[in-house]
């Protein structure tokens, strides 16, 4: 479960050259990003879309729209994984909504695509010791609230979609998510600011 | 609405899946600059970032690379080592010539000229990333297979800050539909997928695997995988070298 972020370990703190040289239009720091994240945001879109073909069309789609969007990141402070992993999620959960014939929240969309926003986040966010902890605190809910943290995170469903998907009422399934959230943010709390 | 009222929307609105009214009065206060929300929304998408990296793991087709490159205009001419690529350019021009000179359809030769000089680019680059390991500064090196006649052999090198390059010999071509998959072991954890890869029909094969080493790994080893690679080992390893101790 945790092998993608360990896959990413120690890769931020390279980052800031390899973002100036992304700035600067060297394909070969393309390259290297993709070798560094490539697996990590293949495993989150695969988990999303749940079809390899089209899993690959996307990681093309986020490594592309992140090469066209990068001289918007300041790498002084922070690191890609975030960033790349928000893209990546944002085409995968678009992709999901379409085919379902849902609509999208374009607002938060392109707040996500924008890659100021994760300029200010720790450059090691992804490090292993943040990944046992996350695990721990995942493992640490139970079925109803990690389900409704999956299909919010993994599937884009809202909390009405959610109660319709799970056969419940909304108010059960708002007190699952708000005890969800609240347990992991209490557990991450400490990993994120730590 | 009140900071406090919002402050349990913060991650569905940082993933895009909040809802009326509470969505709109999160936008209202980010855009007026509201502290408070603008910290929770921060702490939102860091705890995002980390939910992400939560997936099972799994590997994309060794094509994808190549194809991401090349949407992204991965041309010779944007290279820094020009004048290798110059040459490469002109040795595959004269051996596309030199070969495929008879040949009547000039639209053929001109495709398979293409053709030539992206695989020599690649390969340009796979040496490039070889040579930037064993000239790494941390590297060490180890071999594997030695004093036996048939089973594969060969060296790894481990650089540290620049990653695994495995070179062997005596490698058959792994059966159809398999391919030989590469991983890093760190000593009393799971085994890392450190890429897939296949041998040449002569039996040899090199293997780059880039990025930083976990200081922990104990052992290099190789198994035969299906083509799309495996999150952890299903077969018992081909061959595996200790690499303890190695790493500074």
């Amino acid at each position: 479960m945790l092998l993608p972020i360990l896959l990413a370990l120690h890769a931020a703190e390279d980052d800031t050259e390899l973002v100036a040289r992304m700035q600067r239009r060297d394909p070969q720091a393309l390259a290297e990003l993709y070798d560094r994240y490539g697996r990590l945001v293949y495993s989150l879109i695969l988990r999303v879309v749940r079809d390899t073909g089209i899993a690959e069309d996307l990681v093309q789609e986020t490594f592309l729209r992140v090469w066209n969007r990068v001289a918007g990141f300041d790498a002084q402070k922070g690191s890609m994984g975030p960033w790349l992993l928000a893209v990546a999620r944002n085409r995968a959960i678009d992709y999901l909504r379409s085919a379902g014939g849902r609509e999208r929240n374009s607002v938060e969309f392109e707040e996500n695509d924008h890659p100021a926003l994760y300029g200010d986040m720790e450059k090691d966010i992804l490090s292993s010791d943040k990944a046992r902890r996350v695990k721990s605190a995942i493992e640490k809910l139970s079925p109803n609230q990690r389900q409704v943290i999956e299909l919010a995170y993994f599937e884009g469903l809202s909390q009405t979609e959610m109660a319709q998907r799970m056969g419940q009422p909304l108010g059960t399934v708002k007190t699952w998510v708000r005890t969800a959230l609240k347990n992991l943010r209490d557990e991450l709390g400490a990993v994120v600011t730590a | 609405m009140t900071c406090e009222e919002l402050r349990d929307q913060y991650e569905l609105y940082a993933i895009g899946v909040a809802e009326e009214p509470e969505r709109s009065e999160i936008r209202q206060h980010l855009n007026r600059g509201c502290e408070v929300c603008m910290t929770g929304m921060k702490r939102a998408r860091e705890v995002g970032a980390i939910l992400g990296g939560t997936a099972a793991p799994a590997a994309p087709s060794p094509k994808l690379r190549r194809r991401i490159l090349a949407s992204a205009g991965f041309e010779p001419k944007h290279f820094g080592w020009s004048p290798f690529l110059g040459l490469a350019l002109a040795l595959s021009l004269f051996a596309v010539v030199y070969f495929y000179g008879r040949e009547r359809d000039t639209n053929g030769e001109v495709a398979r000229l293409r053709g030539q000089v992206r695989e020599q680019t690649i390969d340009l680059t796979r040496m490039n990333e070889a040579f930037a390991i064993l000239t790494g500064a941390d590297t060490t090196v180890t071999s594997f297979g030695q004093g036996q006649p048939a089973p594969p052999k060969g060296k790894i090198f481990v650089s540290r800050s620049q990653g695994v390059l495995l070179i062997a010999s005596n490698l058959p071509p792994a059966p159809s539909g398999k391919a030989y998959e590469m991983w890093v072991i760190p000593k009393g954890g799971k085994p890392v997928p450190a890429g897939i890869f296949q041998s040449e029909s002569n039996g040899t094969a090199m293997h780059i695997q880039r990025g930083p080493v976990d200081a922990n790994a104990d052992l290099v080893a190789v198994t035969v995988e299906d083509q799309a690679g495996a999150a952890q080992p299903t077969s018992q390893p081909l061959f595996a070298a200790s690499v303890r101790g190695l790493l500074p």
